[in-house]
């Protein structure tokens, strides 16, 4: 008996897989069973309001989330990666940091323009311009679907630059020396080129948009619109959480199918090795006439997408009344000793005296989680572009991005569940922070996976296999050939799964330990209690640290030959 | 099935630690309690509310010591957490101080996941109301609120059947009842307060209240009602404290928020009033209740802790209780004298949601919203 190529190593990334991601899935899909929730989301009177219209507003906003977000995204990717755009290095960065940035803060900058009177308070800009934004304008799918591209197309655009950058320049520099029009060089040799990395960045703002919760809450509730992560939200916050877990395991359905749809497509197609063993170092486009204009777009998108949410964000730490942003600064939510007269005795966020522990402890976890997620990305991404064996391949695919699509809160659960108690010789992890980075592994997993698996698809088979030859075994073959290859596409990966980890709250919430505290659930508990400033100056601090990481991140590829 | 036994394992320890050793301890004295509890050294607390910080640096001064360990975790995450723990057995919290309370008697406290506490000292101060099946330490509120800058004169509106008329259509905010279970409860207590909501109709309108085909009483025809006058849903009580509170509104709306952030006012530039007179009612007082979980590992100090969050003897209920002595808020030991900022309690006009009651019917008023939106 032949057994199939890669199967071992399919197996040695399915258990952990199965460990992580099945086990919790199957036990939230244990608790609606024989739920009359079932009924109730799927076929009752309730249905339409419940289901398919929240069904509905959540693909809406998926599918142009992830079309919107592949346009800007790879529009960036190509100008920062393959043309001589003047500021390179700048829009490289600024175009990472939108994901970063917490969906209430673009909210915010698109309520502070087109805000109108419907929910009372002060109005947007335009409205003190004298024009009132209609209802579609300022609530609803249309802003709603705007915050999202804003954010997420910086997901499209992390994945898809790493895998330019890893390009082979032979075919672009022969199409050039042959004459080809820019467009069909675009077109015709590079898009296609990069197919894997469109189609993983397309899922990732895909998945990341329909599990949105804040920017619909803020942005559609006004107008009644729901979709499924508010509803599940709901559902679990009015404790009928069966119904929101049918929710959840409905999107997982439709996404899926979507996502198998997605991946046929690239199936039908042959291989996408553009990374081979020697080829012409890439050279950049020539713009000519068109650099300073695209430059000046480019960074139009910026100043809306990242300056100015930012901007607010900072402003929203600073200022002591929520309606006036720009008035009154003040230090004192940051630096402030305690004092009787300000914000009820709250002494600022720096003289909190777990900040600094929740720092180390936030930074400890984001780096542990992201090597994790990594290794394990890197593994199933190898899984997924090479030799393809039935079901198994299939099951590693869908295990490896479904976790975006889960409730976080009901996440946390399972694991306590699952491992808190501990079984046989292995002990139990409630109360660890091994627990907590277990249940972060898996709620990472799709940005490693995605991201590894655009850069681990260009690469060639013959460099592995004239390393095979010489008698090099699998693990040297990674080590010294994969990995270095696909650097690029694993710091972006790092990247992503930092950010994601810093800035969780969800699973945080249910894990975490007072021993362990981190700066999400700092941020929350100033939230709970009415310290809005504060809350904002933790999400401050996050930012910063996802930016720094952004930074070292550039400055590792910049040091990579 | 590994996990199951131990689970069940868990559950008959349980079973077996509580009666005795239990009761005893229930009958004791703070002072009677405190030399166990130090030998326990610690006791953990969930709380829905950030402000269990300054209790625990409160408790540590009072009983040198015994180690307080706040955890700070929303009404839902506290139930989830719990369930999920009791799944594992493994109990980490001594003592929880929640919210939500229908959803906590039905999900908690009913599946023995919580035993009840009342320290013999505040039994008698307490009404017996708060103090079963959960006591109650402190009430809040979700009440109808406007802009005093834009309403110099008072209240804009006399009856909550106000709130459906034509002027106010688009000018009513709420968080949606379906985000936020405090929301839900308002919308349920109505509901349960059918009867008030029919003669307030007629004294409203003049005629008796006719109900649309499908609903069943006064109270959801209100809801019903409500939504059909274009109510403007939001995500969060600051959301709404913004939407009516922020000065300088020409005709600011009305909603349903907390009569507590009143005390927000100066610092965030609000203007908002409680709108007390208003008939049957203006919103839900609801408690946040203190309670043990089944199986305490600090079971003396966990009592100790629910002692000393209910206050000491002075007006104020001294450090213990001092975090929560705000106006807007009330103490439900009848002995704290209430705040002066605010209306007292006996003279606010807020139905007192009765947490069993609002249980039976919770979920087919959230199915009746859903139908609505």
């Amino acid at each position: 008996m032949i057994l199939p190529k890669r199967l071992g190593l399919t197996l040695v990334v399915l258990v952990p897989l199965i460990l992580l991601v099945a086990a919790p899935l199957l036990s939230i899909l244990g608790q609606t069973l024989g739920s009359a929730a079932w009924s109730d989301v799927l076929v009752s009177r309730l249905s339409r309001n419940l289901t398919w219209e929240p069904l509905g507003n959540t693909m809406i906003l998926g599918l142009g989330t992830a079309i919107g977000s592949l346009l800007i995204g790879g529009f960036f990717a190509w100008l920062v990666v393959m043309t001589d755009v003047p500021l390179a290095r700048t829009l490289g960065v600024l175009a990472t940091l939108p994901f970063m940035i917490p969906s209430f803060a673009t909210a915010l900058a698109w309520s502070s323009l087109f805000r109108n009177s419907r929910t009372g308070g002060s109005t947007g800009m335009l409205a003190g311009l004298g024009f009132d934004s209609p209802d579609w304008l300022a609530w609803g799918l249309l802003p709603t679907l705007f915050v999202l591209i804003a954010q997420y197309y910086a997901l499209v655009f992390t994945v898809v630059a790493a895998a330019l950058a890893s390009l082979n320049g032979d075919a672009v520099e022969a199409a050039e020396m042959s004459g080809a029009p820019r467009r069909r060089i675009l077109l015709g040799i590079v898009l296609p080129m990069v197919t894997p990395a469109l189609l993983a960045g397309a899922s990732l703002a895909f998945a990341a948009a329909v599990s949105n919760f804040a920017a619909p809450a803020l942005m559609g509730l006004p107008v009644r619109m729901q979709t499924l992560s508010t509803r599940l939200f709901g559902m679990i916050e009015i404790g009928q959480a069966e119904r929101g877990y049918v929710l959840a395991i409905l999107l997982i359905l439709v996404s899926a199918a979507l996502l198998g749809v997605g991946n046929r497509l690239l199936v039908g197609r042959r291989s996408f090795a553009t990374i081979s063993g020697k080829g012409a170092r890439r050279h950049r486009m020539k713009l000519g006439r068109a650099r300073w204009p695209l430059c000046c777009t480019a960074m139009a998108i910026c100043f809306v997408t990242t300056l100015g949410p930012i901007l607010l964000l900072v402003a929203a730490s600073l200022a002591p009344q929520g309606s006036a942003l720009f008035s009154d600064w003040t230090l004192q939510f940051w630096t402030g000793a305690a004092d009787p007269d300000f914000a009820r005795g709250q002494a600022g966020i720096f003289r909190n005296p777990q900040i600094v522990k929740a720092l180390v402890i936030t930074l400890g976890l984001g780096v542990a989680v992201a090597v994790a997620a990594v290794i394990l990305g890197v593994l199933a991404a190898l899984v997924l572009t090479g030799p393809r064996i039935r079901v198994l391949t299939e099951t590693v695919n869908q295990l490896s991005f479904l976790p975006m699509l889960l409730p976080g809160i009901a996440f946390g659960a399972a694991f306590i569940v699952l491992y808190g108690a501990g079984f046989g010789p292995v002990p139990g992890l409630y109360g660890t922070p091994l627990l907590l980075g277990l249940a972060l592994t898996a709620a990472s997993l799709p940005f490693a996976v995605q991201t590894g698996r655009a850069t681990v698809a260009q690469i060639a088979g013959d460099i592995d296999e004239a390393a095979r030859m010489t008698g090099a075994s699998f693990p040297r073959r990674l080590v010294a050939i994969t990995l270095p290859l696909a650097s690029r596409g694993l710091i972006a990966g790092a990247l992503l799964v930092f950010v994601n980890v810093v800035g969780d709250l969800a699973i945080v919430a249910l894990l975490y330990t007072p021993d362990t505290p981190v700066l999400s659930v700092l941020s929350y508990r100033y939230a709970s209690d009415g310290f809005q400033q504060f809350a904002n100056a933790i999400t401050v601090v996050i930012l910063a640290i996802s930016v720094a990481a952004t930074a070292l991140a550039q400055l590792l590829k910049g040091r990579r030959p | 099935m590994r996990l199951m036994t131990s689970t069940l394992a868990g559950l008959a320890l349980t079973a077996l630690a509580l009666p005795a050793a239990a009761q005893h301890l229930d009958g004791l004295s703070a002072a009677d309690l405190l030399p166990q509890a130090q030998a326990e050294g610690s006791v953990t607390v969930y709380s829905f509310t950030s402000r269990i910080g300054r209790v625990e640096e409160a408790f540590e001064a009072a009983y040198p010591g015994i180690d307080m360990i706040g955890y700070d975790l929303s009404s839902t995450e506290q139930i989830t957490r719990l369930k999920a723990e009791a799944a594992a057995g493994q109990t980490v919290a001594d003592v929880i101080y929640v919210s939500d309370t229908p959803v906590v008697t039905t999900e908690l406290l009913e599946s023995g996941l919580l035993s009840p506490y009342v320290p013999p000292r505040v039994a008698e101060l307490v009404p017996a109301q708060f103090t079963s099946p959960l006591l109650a330490q402190r009430l809040s509120t979700k009440v109808l609120m406007y802009n005093e800058e834009t309403y110099p004169d008072g209240a804009p509106v006399d009856s909550l059947w106000d709130l459906t008329r034509p002027e106010w259509a688009g000018k009513v905010v709420m968080v949606d009842p379906l985000q936020r279970g405090d929301y839900l409860d308002l919308m349920t207590e109505i509901v349960l307060r059918a009867e008030e909501m029919a003669t307030a109709y007629e004294a409203e309108f003049g005629a008796p209240i006719e109900l649309d085909s499908g609903l069943r009483s006064a109270g959801e025809q209100f809801i019903a009602d409500l939504f059909a006058n274009d109510l403007v849903l939001v995500g969060s009580t600051d959301d709404v404290n913004a939407a009516i509170g922020t000065l300088g509104q020409e005709a600011a709306p009305i909603g349903f928020t907390s009569y507590s952030d009143r005390r927000d006012n100066a610092e965030e530039g609000w203007a908002l009033q409680v709108a007390n007179d208003v008939a049957p009612a203006n919103g839900i007082v609801f408690p946040a209740v203190l309670a043990l979980t089944a199986a305490p590992q600090n079971p003396a100090a966990a009592r100790l802790a629910i002692d000393f969050l209910m206050g000491d003897d002075s007006d104020t209920g001294g450090a213990g209780f001092a975090p929560f002595y705000v106006a807007g808020d009330w103490a439900t030991r009848t002995d704290i004298t209430p705040h002066q900022d605010a209306i007292p309690l006996d003279q606010f006009n807020g139905w007192q949601i009765d947490a069993v009651k609002s249980a039976e019917i919770r979920a087919e008023v959230a199915d009746l919203i859903l139908t609505l939106q």
